[in-house]
């Protein structure tokens, strides 16, 4: 019997927003879309949902005169992303 | 990138290993600057102190060493200004404390050899750098890395005690271009 794959994470671009912050101490917006290639819209919607299940931790505050917004992953988001290898891993088996 | 909930297993693994390679790769990049910089700051303090006390004869110039970080340090707040924000794995962290860390301990003990306690200040510091450039290169797993720190560090520590005065400058020339090809080299290693 395979584990359920986590769906809030088995979408392309959640999981690409979450392999990134589970690599770095934080990350932020510019930086996120550009390295996803994602548009500003989905990229905001998707945090968004990311941030409403407390996997990630979004703070946001100005750079200079520009607006910022800071992203991090939370230990449950952490923990949710290593279930979510873990999963991936005995499909492969 | 876009939203798609049909992903295969396959997929999944193939997101998450591109996203974080390429993650790396930039945040990598990102930090083969400041090699740039510093390596090209250090070669050009070290040619005009070599110079200045080649053509008057008087070690006083080295006083000028301390003016690095002051010149050293707004460049990078410079470069930082006008880059984006590029954010720090631990990787690129240990890389940055490693060579922050190298410059506490050079600029420390170049202070206490002119004001309190005469030392060997080159070869300290030479064999000091040697190693910040070998311990990068065993973080960034990089064979040409390693060895050009172990030939700096230890070849330099030999040199330092057979040159004899100004000509000691030219060691950190050697450092300052080992810094410049070691950026260059990050800089291929993860474009």
């Amino acid at each position: 019997m395979f584990p359920k794959l986590d769906p809030l994470l088995h979408s392309e671009l959640r999981l690409a927003v979450m392999s990134i912050l589970a690599s770095v101490e934080s990350a932020d917006f510019t930086y996120l879309k550009a390295q996803t290639g994602a548009t500003a819209g989905n990229l905001s919607v998707q945090i968004d949902k990311l941030a409403a299940a407390d996997y990630i931790s979004v703070e946001k505050g100005f750079k200079g005169k520009m607006p910022c917004t800071t992203c991090r992953i939370t230990p449950t988001g952490l923990e949710a992303f290593e279930n979510y290898v873990k999963a991936l891993q005995e499909y492969l088996r | 990138m876009e939203l798609n909930n049909e992903l295969t297993a396959q997929d999944s693994l193939r997101v998450i290993t591109e996203t974080l390679n390429n993650n790396r790769r930039a945040i990598l990049r990102n930090g083969a600057k400041y090699f740039l910089l510093w390596g090209a700051v250090l070669t050009v303090f070290s040619l005009v102190i070599y110079e200045l006390w080649h053509c008057t004869g008087n070690p006083v110039w080295n006083m000028l060493w301390f003016a690095m970080p002051i010149v050293g340090y707004p460049l990078a707040a410079i470069l930082r200004k006008h880059e984006t924000v590029v954010p720090k794995n631990i990787l690129g962290s240990l890389i940055g404390q490693t060579w922050a860390l190298y410059g506490v301990f050079a600029v420390t003990i170049a202070a206490i050899a002119v004001f309190f306690v005469p030392m060997h200040i080159t070869l300290l510091i030479v064999v000091l750098m040697g190693f910040a450039e070998a311990v990068s290169g065993l973080l960034l797993k990089n064979w040409p890395i390693i060895a050009a720190g172990i030939i700096l560090g230890i070849g330099g520590a030999v040199a330092a005690m057979l040159l004899k005065t100004e000509a000691q400058m030219l060691l950190f020339t050697f450092g300052g271009i080992l810094l410049m090809v070691t950026g260059l080299i990050v800089n291929r290693q993860y474009k």
